[in-house]
């Protein structure tokens, strides 16, 4: 079945590399997320999938078939690829009705006219548009649009789905809505997906695995809970979680195979790796997760710089000498401007980075030297 | 309420409306363009039913009555054939030309600009550069590049000359190849195809490629796509551009004139011109005029009518960088070819072809190659108005080329700044009733055929109290001013529109002066738009003829004299002229898009 593979596969616009030596597995019916800053080749990286942009040099299998390799000259077109494409922007055609726009992929199929009818229908039912079917593209708000879009997607029952963007022109109510309805899709129509977002939240709600691209180059390839908690380098410690996590550049020296001294926070501080850390690490950066920090209790003292509560939850803002501490915690708390506020690190989720490379080395914990 | 404060109220709203300087621009463009587009059209109206000074004998009623008797005479006065040989044969004659050359137009130009934008054609950049040249040469270039070509020994019209086929190669192409229907329809058809390509091909690009890749994915062939797709979303587009096209066409003057020359093949506008200049029949002129323009009024409600409702649609958006090209395989290097072929020939030979005429003391007889035609200061045709030395030495071309170096220049400037302006106008106050009025009534002028425009002032000309106006300079420029004005009040709207409120706004709660808003923040963004503005008018103004036929003085502007030189059989010089006319403009144009970025095809902005 479909498992896709890219193999080095590289994109170059000019001298601007926009996607460079990239290897990744598909497996079949994953929810893969392609995440990361805008320009970092997420979208160039879908369309070369899709077939819409030609690699620059690389390999590229769909299921048994290779539908891409620079080397032997195959480039198999997008309509040959059995797949489905969900544009950003929808790309309804502006001049045929809805049913007509749903309807003409399965023409080209050559379906004969009454299983095309029941089909639309059926697709019309399933996204809740079957009032709609009369009405051109520009008579419709952009919700309804994009399910549209996503039921002329998936009327032929493509075995990929390809998605750019598909929520970035929604507002934020929509967006959720159509996030859970997407999942759920995923679910029902036993399809791959690949869907791009530069929205971690998005990537994280969604995917079965994210994978995570900077300036071209993968940064990590996971499922969302082992990206979020073991972050395979600085950018992706950095890009994903919100409110993000704190980091702390200290100088360490090795104390035991598996642990560090430095000095953090104006305290002498002991980083304990869960395994031997092979690495040396004299200029470390220690990230704390902002839930790993506690408030109201702890070795540290500094003080309130900014509350800002947002219901469920309460993100504060500490200044401590010369840094700034990110911490969240459960429920609404609304702490007056400059309020001394000790607070302390807890738990076995610390980690360590190499501040050179930007390479994660362990996860542990903080204690006092 | 009371009295004094319901006119406080009135007063106060007068105040707030005239102190947004979009409001005042709108009202006094309103009035401007009533006097100068609706004034102009009664006045036209009524002297198709008044009778004028040479026909107060045939109508037998005083000057300046009403009556009916120009439009009777024309329509149906069955005597020798009168109104089916001056008026209906001609009309249809103009007609069936005008849509032979839509067809090539819109054809050839569409099917080059799908493959620029849309294949993977080599040398694209030459192709859409030279491409456009024959648009921005002279009407009656092609016109005159035809004749160049084609004339022989074995056609008496252009007497015996020889031209390059024959010279070249020795074939005799028959007569019909040469004058009337077919190469009429051709040359005009050669003239807009560029006009196409850029219309067309400023869709193409804007035009969202997801659409298309949307129904690739969906497994629809190259061919589906095209008509299922891009056909029909480039449809309104094409219908403007066909209708644009068919409405320039049909009122042509300068094609037929230039290649008529046997007299077999009459159209509606060189039969205008010679009512114009038969005193007795001024009256049928203007019929005339008003029958043109009627045809442009029904195609400018067609385009509104076709284009306009439910499934008008804004093509522009989204990621359309990222085109994936067709590739054109094995066909790639016939079609190139072909492509390159025609557009040379009709972009680069004329020019070639322009020079070398204009050297050959013996028309078609290359080995008299001289400056003779140049430099002379012989009397070479008395026929001819003012001087007829040597081109250069001569110096009615001189001061005409100065007059009409003077007209384009002052035309572009009033064209250009009220284009900005009504465009700046027209987007800060969109949806309000007279913006709606103002942007029409500037696009108006477009719609209107040249000669009839010309015909339109020729009667302001003629009341009494704008005598003053009659065959000056002035007159030239008002008219271009005006006609102009569609091109650059287009592109002026288009730039304004892409430049949100907000930009303004910005500097306007600072406190920074209107004039100065425009000048310092409006104008530098869209800058090689708005100069677009001025560049388009002054190129159409200095190569125009049927605009200016029936109201400029002998001898007064450059192209005038050319005509006056070519009817009279010194093509050398109306060669050497033209090709001086087709350079000024080319080094016009190039020179401003490379200091400025500007360029004609953002002029007429898709």
């Amino acid at each position: 079945m479909p498992e896709i593979v890219l193999e080095h596969v590289t994109k170059c616009f000019g001298k601007f590399v926009a996607v460079d030596d990239l290897n990744l597995t598909i497996e079949d019916r994953d929810f893969i997320t392609l995440l990361g800053p805008s320009g970092c080749g997420k979208t160039t990286t879908l369309r070369m999938i899709a077939g819409l942009e030609t690699p620059t040099k690389g390999r590229i299998t769909i299921g048994d078939t290779v539908v891409f390799d620079s080397e032997e000259g195959i480039d198999i077109s997008p309509a040959k690829r059995d797949i489905g494409f969900l544009f950003q922007n929808y790309a309804l055609w502006p001049h045929m009705t809805v049913y007509d726009n749903i309807a003409f992929g399965l023409e080209n199929l050559k379906w004969p006219k009454d299983k095309i009818e029941s089909r639309v229908r059926e697709m019309l039912g399933m996204l809740r548009i079957e009032q709609f079917e009369k009405r051109y593209p520009s008579e419709l708000s952009g919700g309804q649009q994009q399910r549209v879009a996503i039921a002329r997607t998936l009327a032929p029952s493509p075995k990929v789905l390809f998605m750019d963007e598909p929520l970035s022109n929604l507002d934020a109510k929509l967006r959720l809505e159509m996030r859970s309805e997407l999942k759920r899709l995923h679910v029902d129509t036993d399809s791959t997906f690949v869907y791009v977002t530069h929205d971690q939240m998005e990537a994280m709600a969604l995917a079965t695995k994210i994978c995570l691209m900077n300036k071209g180059i993968l940064q990590q390839y996971d499922p969302p809970l082992t990206v979020y908690d073991r972050p395979a380098n600085l950018f992706v410690a950095d890009f994903v979680g919100n409110p993000t996590m704190n980091f702390f550049p200290v100088k360490a020296s090795r104390k035991d195979s598996r642990s560090f001294a430095f000095h953090m926070l104006g305290r002498d501080l002991v980083f304990t790796g869960e395994k031997d850390i092979a690495e040396e690490a004299s200029d470390a950066v220690i990230g704390v997760r902002p839930e790993f920090i506690t408030l109201g209790e702890g070795a540290f003292s500094g003080v309130v710089y900014t509350t800002l509560p947002s219901g469920m939850e309460t993100t504060v803002r500490i200044r401590a000498g010369e840094d700034f501490v990110t911490a969240v915690i459960f429920g609404s708390v609304d702490f007056s401007h400059s309020l001394e506020m000790p607070f302390g690190i807890k738990g076995n989720s610390i980690l360590l980075f190499d501040k050179a490379s930007g390479k994660m080395l362990s996860m542990g914990t903080v204690s006092e030297a | 309420m009371s009295n004094s404060r319901k006119t406080t109220r009135i007063l106060n709203n007068m105040k707030s409306y005239a102190s947004k300087p979009a409001n005042v621009i709108t009202v006094i463009f309103f009035i401007i363009l009533l006097a100068t587009v609706c004034f102009p059209l009664l006045s036209l109206v009524r002297d198709a039913f008044t009778v004028h000074f040479g026909e107060i004998r045939d109508v037998g009623k005083p000057l300046g009555s009403f009556t009916l008797y120009h439009w009777h005479t024309l329509l149906f006065d069955t005597l020798y054939d009168y109104s089916i040989l001056t008026f209906w044969r001609p009309l249809l004659n103009s007609f069936s030309m005008a849509v032979i050359s839509c067809i090539v137009a819109v054809g050839f130009g569409g099917a080059v600009a799908w493959f620029i934008t849309r294949s993977d054609i080599p040398g694209k950049k030459f192709l859409s550069t030279i491409f456009v040249f024959p648009y921005i040469m002279p009407s009656w270039s092609i016109a005159m590049f035809w004749e160049n070509f084609f004339k022989n020994t074995q056609i008496v019209a252009c007497y015996n000359q020889m031209g390059m086929l024959e010279s070249i190669t020795g074939i005799c192409v028959p007569e019909w190849v040469l004058y009337g229907f077919f190469p009429c329809a051709m040359c005009l058809g050669i003239h807009y195809a560029p006009f196409a390509y850029l219309l067309i091909g400023g869709i193409l690009r804007n035009m969202d490629a997801n659409l298309e890749e949307a129904a690739t994915v969906l497994k629809a062939s190259r061919f589906k796509i095209l008509r299922r797709i891009t056909l029909p979303i480039v449809t309104p587009a094409l219908i403007s551009t066909v209708l644009l096209v068919f409405s320039s066409s049909i009122s042509s003057y300068t094609v037929p004139a230039f290649l008529n020359k046997n007299g077999s093949f009459s159209t509606i506008s060189t039969t205008m011109r010679s009512l114009f200049n038969t005193a007795a029949m001024q009256g049928q002129g203007f019929v005339v005029a008003i029958v043109l323009l009627i045809f442009s009024v029904v195609i400018l409600t067609l385009n509104n009518k076709m284009t306009g409702k439910r499934k008008s649609f804004t093509t522009i958006s989204g990621k359309s960088g990222q085109v994936s090209l067709v590739k054109l395989g094995k066909a790639r290097k016939p079609i190139t070819a072909v492509i390159m072929i025609i557009s040379v020939f009709f972009a680069i030979v004329p020019l070639v072809s322009f020079a070398l005429e204009s050297l050959l003391e013996v028309p078609g007889d290359y080995s008299t190659i001289s400056l003779y035609y140049w430099l002379t200061t012989d009397t070479l045709e008395d026929r001819v108005f003012g001087s007829s030395q040597g081109i250069l030495r001569n110096p009615t071309i001189w001061s005409a080329l100065g007059r009409s170096l003077l007209v384009s220049f002052a035309v572009a400037l009033i064209s250009g700044t009220f284009g900005i302006l009504i465009g700046y106008a027209c987007a800060r106050k969109r949806g309000s009733k007279l913006a709606r009025w103002v942007s029409n009534m500037a696009f108006f002028p477009y719609l209107i055929p040249a000669m009839s425009f010309g015909a339109v002032y020729l009667s302001v000309s003629f009341l009494p109290a704008f005598s003053f106006l009659r065959s000056s300079v002035l007159l030239l420029i008002i008219v271009g001013g005006i006609k102009f004005l569609p091109f650059a009040s287009r592109s002026g709207a288009n730039a304004m529109m892409q430049v949100s409120g907000e930009i303004e706004e910005a500097a306007f709660v600072i406190g920074v002066p209107w004039w100065k808003r425009m000048a310092r923040i409006l104008f530098p963004i869209q800058k090689a738009s708005f100069i677009s503005g001025y560049l388009l008018p002054f190129i159409s103004c200095m190569r125009e003829l049927s605009l200016f036929v029936l109201l400029a003085a002998p001898g007064s502007i450059i192209t005038v004299v050319l005509q006056d030189f070519e009817v009279n059989g010194l093509t050398q010089i109306s060669n050497g002229i033209n090709f001086l006319i087709i350079m000024i403009v080319l080094l016009v144009q190039f020179i401003t898009n490379k200091l400025t970025g500007a360029s004609i095809d953002k002029g007429i902005g898709g």
